[in-house]
């Protein structure tokens, strides 16, 4: 009885130590998911490559902007090509899905409007969410401003983004006018 | 503005309208937003804004000519002399004139910029609003030329308000004079244009006409007193610095950013 009575605590205390020591040796393997520290835009790429193939994937956004940030530091029209090539090997890998990629490239790196996808006609489905399209617009407009001036030099490319959006805002409006005024 | 002198914003839209017509014709688009009923509509109404404008114009040069001789026989600040009273009676005639033709004129006027409303508010509903998705339509404004360079000629957007007359004539006339072989995203854009602006105009015309029949009978009472009041003078301005322009009002079109760079590089991720 008496055995077993100190027995018992001990098992506890033990138990208690194997966990401790199994919870302390997980955190030393997680991975540190730190933002590439190289001024080169190829080799933070591959900084964030390896980090992103260890376990960091989850913060593959941190990691996007991170290298966006890096790139703003020597803009230049090849870095269009920089990002692409990593955005496919983000898919070949699986850590984005082909859409996801094709989103992440072209809010940054095309002149054309990812906010405006939709399966539905405007009159039905565009013109009761006007504002909130145009809203979205507006900001994705902002991040073609970092990826194409900023991060591309390609002005001529974000002239042509700013100058759609106006038109799809006046076009929206009149169409939407119209769309209304169906009796 | 002046609600008076708004009234001759329809004369020039659809001036211009007119000469849109005629291009669009021309350029034969695939998507239906300028069918020959608009065509139509837009001559018509181009006719019976021609006629005002060019009746306007003449009152008009006529008070101009009034109104420099007031000022220059002295009569400001001497409306009890009696050749000054003469002089502003003279005036308030041409005034009325003015209105008169206003008033002949916009009823037709206020018709044929509803017909035309009413058909491009038709090809817009169709042709863009349930024919199209949002990317279709996208697609359709860009072009095929979404990776090329924007070149200078390309149309720019105007304003739809507080524009002068003649600035917006010359914009438009541009937009015509460019967009020949640009095909439907120009035309998307002139068709929306041209619509709001209708939209507007019908209103004032509303607006105009009630406000019409107020002024008439007032200048209709100062006749008998032989007084020029602020309100005739303000008016007749307006309606002049909208016919023959405005240098302070010159609109503003933003130019691309500074720097030129071949896009030679195209993703495969690219939509």
């Amino acid at each position: 009885m008496n055995s077993n009575a100190i027995k018992k605590p001990l098992l506890i205390v033990a138990g208690l130590i194997a966990i401790a020591v199994v919870i302390s040796s997980c955190a030393s393997t997680a991975p540190t998911c730190v933002a590439p520290q190289s001024k080169n835009l190829s080799a933070a790429i591959g900084t964030a490559q390896s980090s992103l193939l260890e376990g960091c994937h989850a913060h593959f956004d941190r990691y996007y902007d991170d290298l966006l940030t890096i790139a703003e530091g020597d803009p230049k029209p090849e870095n269009k090509r920089e990002f692409s090539q990593f955005l496919v090997w983000s898919t070949d890998k699986g850590l984005l899905s082909n859409r996801q990629a094709e989103d992440y490239y072209n809010r940054f790196f095309n002149v054309k409007f990812m906010s405006l996808k939709g399966d539905y006609n405007n009159c039905s489905h565009t013109c009761p969410n006007k504002q909130k399209v145009l809203f979205d617009m507006e900001r994705e407009l902002s991040e073609k401003e970092r990826g194409l001036l900023k991060v591309s030099l390609d002005n001529e490319g974000y002239y042509r983004a700013d100058q759609l959006y106006q038109e799809v805002e006046l076009v929206l409006e009149a169409t939407c006018t119209a769309c209304s005024a169906s009796r | 503005m002046n609600t008076t002198a708004r009234i001759l914003i329809p004369v020039l839209l659809v001036s211009v309208a007119t000469l849109t017509a005629h291009t669009t014709l021309a350029n034969t688009p695939t998507i239906r937003l300028f069918p020959t009923t608009v065509v139509e509509d837009l001559r018509q109404t181009g006719n019976v804004a021609r006629d005002m404008e060019t009746g306007l114009q003449e009152v008009i040069g006529r008070l101009d000519q009034q109104q420099e001789l007031y000022h220059e026989s002295k009569c400001d600040g001497a409306e009890d002399d009696s050749g000054c009273q003469r002089l502003a009676r003279q005036i308030g005639a041409s005034y009325l004139d003015m209105l008169t033709i206003m008033e002949e004129r916009l009823p037709d006027m206020e018709h044929t910029v509803n017909n035309t409303r009413l058909s491009l508010e038709k090809g817009l509903r169709n042709e863009l609003g349930r024919k199209m998705t949002p990317w279709t339509l996208q697609e359709t404004l860009i072009g095929s030329d979404a990776n090329k360079a924007v070149t200078k000629s390309s149309p720019t957007l105007r304003g739809r308000s507080g524009m002068r007359l003649s600035e917006r004539f010359n914009q438009y006339y541009q937009l015509v004079a460019t967009s020949g072989g640009k095909g439907d995203q120009s035309l998307a854009v002139l068709a929306s244009d041209i619509y709001l602006d209708m939209e507007e105009t019908s209103l004032l015309i509303q607006r105009t006409r009630q406000e019409i029949a107020r002024a008439t009978l007032m200048e209709q009472l100062n006749q008998s007193f032989g007084i020029i009041t602020p309100e005739m003078i303000e008016v007749v301005g307006g309606v002049k610095s909208i016919l023959f322009g405005d240098e302070q009002g010159q609109a503003l079109v933003a130019g691309p950013p500074p720097g030129s760079i071949e896009q030679a590089y195209r993703s495969p991720l690219e939509q």
